[in-house]
């Protein structure tokens, strides 16, 4: 059996206006390189003696980051780079998504925050994954050591765990007239601000309504203003509808790293799966805590709250589960009897 | 950060980059016509970048600019008659016609000059952020490199006492992918100028130099964080150059392809503007080429204010130097 894992890190995670604004973390790409040689390692030692062969498939992003963890780990392993753009933007992490679609990679192990996961799923939605954060908003991707991180996908891929230990998450499907469709994992938000710009989300005076397939008192970015009102988990059938406007609650949230607003509610309200909410423009739709698409003056976005987004391996329960089994557990060497002349 | 942009500043942004392109496009043109001496070294396609920050300094702030210093100037507010006249080396000019294109500098407008030496621009800027906060002003000094300049040992010198001393200062790197006409890959082992940011003790963050509203407000975010107090910052701004490193087909070398160029006008920073300001009911298609027209026309009696202007004596080679 070959079990194959997807490699995939964003060189642009990390590195946005956000680092002024809220003294975000800074993630340079020789730390990304380090962490993805530290899951290869992991998984490598999981897959050991398993009886299967692991295969790596990797997105070779333009940085390079992949492909020089892969050099760094040397090794006998087998590495295979899939067919991607190099346009430096998202569309490499979506076009490695749907190649790794197609080759069936048992699970792929991501590197960025919300938005590269988020893009990572416009390639392919209901993808096994294990997140691994280096972004700015990280409610989706696990902080995690990377070590045990790829330990976790290395038990999967080489078959000593099944399926059952994965969630598969909610998303909201967006859907924008006259235009193609789009996708959020954690939170879409309507904001009066008119461009894209640098994408950061920080002025809440702006905000107009947003939805949340997770509303997490734990984390920062849009999430935490629900959070702090009625906390939604990953595994509630239902999400949170928000009005923003001073005639409400204040909340004080931190709506980004090192970044906490006042941020005025009208409307907290759950939504359940399968339900449709509408915003009009003109604004700016943000997914996972960036701006990305304008709405023109009337032009309407129905956004739909589903779970049929990726399913995304639980890393403490893979590792419970590895002890249970034994999965690290080498046998007694026989020591051969002394000679005796 | 502040309240939504303002029409005025984005008609603002929008007339300087149509000022910078219509300015280059008409200089590169009459260079090859062998009307303009020497090389220009053209900004067709960064306009952006000097745009989205300038729009936020005043004449008190200073920037030290590149070989690729047009842009700046006009973003700064520089006039085209002056320009023009700087460019055909008549007495009339900047640098009363004795700098040319890569020195040309204005003290008033905190202009304080191109630069012939790839990397010269950051000691000069770490200076004007020393003196700056040693004379308790608010004011900031920006300093324009490349991705190549930021290889010299100038830049890090620069970068570290700007970072020590918590200077007023934005480095901001123009990464338009080659140090002259070698590709970045070709001459440093990263791709992200903005990581060397942390070598020196302060922030370094990325943004789209195509699109002047990131670019703007990113700017915005380190200027005001430079006039606080609260020290230098590294704005990797990432771009491209249309035309070659000098004139509009220079040399003709074949060090990138014509469709790298095609795939990157796709995303000029006036047309992507443009499209969005009119689709969202803010400059209509007609208003804008209004703006393109009032510049050419502005640009041909800049033209003529410089054919008609005389050259310098021939003593004042004299003037203006200080050995």
């Amino acid at each position: 059996m070959v079990g194959k894992i997807g490699l995939l890190a964003n060189p642009a995670s990390g590195k946005d206006v956000r680092r002024l604004v809220a003294r975000a973390s800074v993630f340079d790409n020789q730390e990304k390189r380090a962490i993805i040689r530290r899951a290869i390692v992991g998984a490598v030692a999981s897959a050991a003696g398993s009886g299967s062969e692991l295969e790596f498939v990797y997105h070779n992003d333009a940085h390079g980051i992949v492909q020089q963890a892969l050099e760094e780990f040397g090794g006998d392993i087998k590495a295979t780079p899939v067919d991607s753009t190099q346009m430096s933007s998202a569309l490499d992490t979506i076009s490695a998504a749907r190649a790794m679609r197609d080759q069936a990679c048992d699970i792929v192990i991501t590197l960025g925050g919300d938005g590269t996961n988020r893009a990572f799923c416009l390639g392919w939605q209901d993808a096994p994954m294990l997140p691994i954060s280096s972004g700015t908003n990280n409610v989706f991707p696990n902080l995690r050591e990377a070590t045990i991180a790829g330990a976790a996908a290395g038990l999967i891929a080489s078959g000593q765990l099944g399926s059952e230990l994965m969630l598969q998450q909610k998303c909201i499907s967006v859907h924008i007239e006259d235009e193609r469709e789009d996708l959020a994992l954690i939170d879409a938000l309507l904001t009066n601000e008119r461009f894209v710009g640098a994408r950061a989300l920080l002025k809440p005076d702006q905000f107009r309504s947003a939805l949340l397939t997770r509303a997490e008192p734990a984390a920062v970015g849009i999430t935490s203003i629900g959070g702090l009102l009625n906390p939604v988990d990953a595994r509630a059938d239902h999400g949170l509808w928000l009005e923003f406007g001073a005639a409400g609650d204040i909340v004080h949230a931190p709506i980004a790293p090192g970044y906490y607003q006042d941020v005025g509610v009208s409307v907290c309200q759950t939504l359940k799966l399968e339900q449709t909410v509408r915003c009009v423009g003109p604004g700016t739709l943000a997914f996972d805590g960036e701006r990305e698409r304008t709405l023109r003056d009337g032009q309407e976005a129905k956004l739909t709250i589903s779970r049929t987004g990726p399913r995304v391996l639980d890393v403490t329960a893979a590792l419970h589960r590895a002890a249970e089994i034994g999965s690290f557990i080498k046998p007694q060497q026989t020591q051969p009897a002394p000679k005796t002349s | 950060m502040s309240d939504e942009i303002s029409n005025e500043v984005l008609f603002d942004l929008h007339r300087r980059m149509v000022r910078i392109r219509r300015f280059e496009e008409t200089a590169g043109k009459m260079m090859e016509d062998g009307k303009i001496p020497g090389a220009l070294h053209l900004y067709v396609g960064e306009e952006a970048v000097a745009t989205g920050v300038m729009a936020h300094l005043s004449n008190q702030d200073q920037i030290t600019s590149t070989h690729r210093g047009h842009g700046h100037l006009i973003a700064k507010g520089g006039a085209f008659d002056r320009m023009f006249a700087e460019l055909f080396g008549r007495a009339t000019g900047y640098c009363k016609g004795k700098g040319g294109s890569m020195h040309i500098s204005n003290m008033e407008l905190g202009m304080l000059g191109a630069n012939g030496i790839v990397g010269g621009g950051p000691p000069i800027a770490m200076g004007a952020g020393f003196s700056n906060k040693f004379r308790k002003t608010d004011n900031v000094a920006v300093c324009f490199f490349g991705d190549g300049a930021s290889n010299e040992g100038s830049f890090h010198e620069a970068a570290n006492m700007a970072a020590l001393y918590k200077l007023p200062v934005l480095f901001v790197c123009e990464n338009n992918g080659y140090g002259e006409y070698t590709p970045q890959a070709n001459h440093q082992a990263i791709v992200d100028v903005a990581d060397r940011a942390q070598g020196y003790g302060m922030p370094g963050v990325i943004v789209d130099g195509m699109d002047v509203i990131a670019v703007y407000e990113a700017a915005g975010e380190a200027i005001a964080r430079a006039r606080a107090g609260e020290g230098p910052t590294l704005l990797e701004c990432k771009t491209y150059r249309y035309y070659d490193h000098v004139g509009v087909r220079g040399m003709g070398l074949t060090y990138r392809t014509d469709e790298e160029v095609e795939e990157w006008q796709k995303k000029d920073p006036i047309d992507q503007f443009e499209t969005r300001l009119a689709e969202q009911g803010i400059l209509s298609a007609e208003a804008a080429q209004a703006v393109h027209d009032e510049v050419l026309a502005e640009i041909d009696k800049a033209i003529k204010f410089a054919e008609d202007s005389p050259y310098p004596e021939p003593e004042a080679v004299l003037e203006d130097v200080y050995a």
